[in-house]
């Protein structure tokens, strides 16, 4: 059995969780995909190939465990290690905060106004502050903000959404 | 025949056509050539501009986006020694070394012709291949094709990633979040928990775009491991002249390492989940062991870049041939392609050929066309491409994201879909993280449907399920699929051993 450092062993550990929560995930699915009801027209009912699929991916589940365990016992790592792999990872997690906050905004702020402050904040954030940057990621902002939405609607007759105020 | 090619040549070479293909193939290679920004993600971004247009028009813009993406990969890692896609990664191992030697231009244009070739060659064997292969398969039962998707998932779970339960476990995945919403028979409501978002299913593209452009995009943000730098484009200088006369002389007079090279490629491309990032590895790899000068590869051998660049451009004709003959995408990239045919209410299938051979002779003729543009196009804006590989990361990661987020909106034009694009993008970062390869999970939402349309309408025709195994065809793609999985055990444990056996020699 091959054992690991605690920093090697934060993927595996991780692989492991995942696996666990997809076999559970997989578990309920199939479970549920059981009590749809039968067909009277064909053998196979709505919910036969769901099950098939979701049990299946419980058992691969299930065996990656297996193999894990007898290929390097439990990984053990920290809650240590953990954090501080998160921190490096801070530019990623902030985007994607922001990804999503876009995304929650745009049916109300509108595509140009989340899509500007989306652009402008991101790159500001992510770009070194110089007067420089700061002129580009506002000529940026502005340029794929307002350019894609009279794009789509003029040349292609679609409407990406508009404010709702 | 002849009046569906006639069309289809008149459709394609119309004036307006031919300038958004010159337009589609610049934006292709500008797009690979950036670091970080794939073809896949090219092509998902160009979808949404087609919806306006005519299917082969669509069409004939896409593949020119597929086309000139295959290629741009070969600027950034020639001059920058980054590969832009993973299938210019063996590019860079001759490419960028002749152009530190002082010859960019030759190296780019050793890479372009090669890629022309390459493309050529794969649209030959596409337009023998393909017909024949789609005339065999419109005899093939749901038994048949339910048991070649079975095979297609193991073939892609098991070439793609550095695990194969985990392999399947993301094509599993991705086949479970295709039976979320209405049942492909019956239309009865599954999984949906009472979410009107979840109503109508989760769209495949969304799934395309969130595990792909998002996770990759998200990546890039990442800190570099050990903390070098990439080389800046300032370290190139030199002679940026093409020498194309001498190029095309160089190549044509050796044509087996550019033949070899291409068929390796059209025929990794037909497989299944293989593609362009394992041919140009492939391609380089015979190339230098049919070398009578192995030890100068690596060192700026132009047959390097020959083998690399012709490799990869050329799994764009083979890729196809699975598509137009079966109706099964064997990539990302051919499952956008697939959606953008599906959109204009034309159905993929072997039928295709059959009752749509105008749009599948534009598809052949635009990717004949596309070449010539990368050709021109790459030859003429060579200078130019240096300073467009310089644009920082921080502008073209929000700015694809946003694009990606215009993308999702015009497929459906519903709000819903970009909360489900952020939700997606987040779990694919996620699996991406975990080593769990997504290109199965994807092709599993695809390629789901059609399996259990085929598997349900199988038990519909008969309740003997034993047919799966003894109807000839069935039994033989089910055993390869058995195959499949065994030899990818296989070659894992054998590395494994051979891991094992290095790690003992150094210990002592």
């Amino acid at each position: 059995m091959e054992r690991r450092t605690t920093e090697a062993a934060l993927i595996p550990a991780l692989q492991l969780l995942s696996y666990l929560i997809i076999a559970l995930g997989a578990l309920f699915m199939a479970f549920k995909a059981g009590s749809l009801p039968a067909s009277r027209w064909e053998p196979m009912s709505a919910g036969t190939f769901p099950q098939i699929i979701f049990s299946s991916i419980t058992i691969l589940c299930g065996m990656a465990i297996i193999f894990e365990f007898f290929k390097h016992g439990l990984p053990r790592t920290s809650f240590y290690i953990a954090c501080k792999k998160l921190i490096a990872l801070k530019a990623v997690i902030i985007n994607l905060v922001l990804f999503t906050v876009y995304m929650t905004a745009m049916p109300i702020a509108g595509f140009i106004t989340s899509t500007f402050i989306y652009l402008l904040t991101t790159q500001l954030y992510l770009a070194p502050r110089t007067s420089t940057n700061i002129v580009i990621a506002t000529f940026v902002a502005i340029l794929f903000s307002a350019g894609p939405y009279y794009l789509f609607s003029e040349a292609f007759n679609i409407y990406l959404p508009r404010a709702q105020w | 025949m002849t009046d569906a090619f006639l069309v289809a040549l008149g459709g394609v070479t119309d004036p307006y056509t031919l300038l958004l293909m010159a337009v589609a193939t610049f934006a292709g290679i500008v797009a690979s050539a950036i670091p970080g920004f794939t073809i896949t993600m090219a092509i998902v971004l160009t979808l949404p501009l087609t919806f306006a247009m005519l299917p082969m028009q669509g069409i004939a813009v896409m593949l020119s986006v597929y086309v000139g993406g295959l290629s741009g990969g070969l600027f950034s890692a020639a001059l920058l020694g980054i590969p832009g896609t993973p299938s210019s990664v063996a590019t860079t191992f001759d490419a960028f070394p002749m152009a530190r030697q002082g010859n960019p231009g030759k190296a780019l244009s050793l890479g372009l012709f090669a890629s022309f070739v390459g493309s050529i060659i794969s649209i030959a064997v596409l337009i023998v291949a393909a017909p024949p292969l789609a005339l065999l398969a419109v005899k093939l039962g749901p038994w048949e094709y339910f048991a070649l998707i079975i095979f297609a998932l193991t073939v892609i779970a098991s070439l793609v990633g550095d695990s194969l339960i985990r392999g399947l476990i993301a094509g599993l995945i991705g086949i479970g979040i295709a039976t979320i919403g209405p049942d492909p028979l019956m239309g009865r409501e599954r999984f949906t928990f009472g979410y009107e978002i979840l109503t109508a299913g989760v769209p495949f593209l969304v799934v395309l775009i969130g595990m792909y452009a998002m996770s990759q995009l998200l990546s890039e943000l990442e800190p570099a491991n050990g903390g070098t730098q990439h080389p800046s484009g300032a370290l190139i200088s030199g002679d940026m002249r093409p020498h194309l006369w001498q190029t095309i002389k160089d190549i044509l007079l050796k044509p087996v390492n550019v033949i070899r090279s291409s068929l390796l490629g059209v025929f990794i491309g037909a497989v299944p989940g293989a593609g362009s990032s394992i041919s140009n590895l492939l391609a380089y790899d015979q190339a230098k062991r049919a070398s009578k000068h192995p030890e100068t590869f690596g060192k700026g051998e132009p047959q390097g870049v020959v083998a690399s660049e012709s490799g990869n451009s050329s799994t764009v004709g083979g890729s196809l041939i699975p598509l137009i003959a079966l109706g099964i995408p064997g990539s990302p990239a051919d499952a956008v392609l697939m959606a953008a045919i599906m959109v204009h209410g034309i159905s993929i299938g072997p039928r295709l050929i059959l009752d749509h051979p105008d749009l599948v002779y534009s598809m052949f003729i635009a990717m004949a066309i596309a070449s010539v543009f990368m050709l021109v196009l790459g030859v003429i804006l060579m200078r130019a491409f240096l300073r467009l590989l310089n644009v920082p990361k921080y502008i073209v990661v929000p700015v694809v994201l946003a694009c990606c987020a215009i993308g999702t909106y015009t497929l459906n034009n519903r709000l819903s879909d970009l909360y489900l694009l952020a939700c997606i993008g987040a779990v694919g970062y996620l699996l991406k993280k975990l080593d769990y390869p997504l290109a199965p999970l994807v092709l599993g939402v695809v390629l789901g449907p059609i399996a259990e349309t085929n598997l349900r309408r199988a038990f519909q025709t008969s309740t003997d399920w034993t047919l799966f195994f003894t109807r000839p065809i069935s039994a033989l793609l089910l055993t390869l699929a058995v195959v499949s999985v065994i030899y990818s055990i296989y070659s894992y444990m054998k590395q494994r051993r051979l891991m094992a056996q290095r790690l003992d020699a150094t210990s002592e």
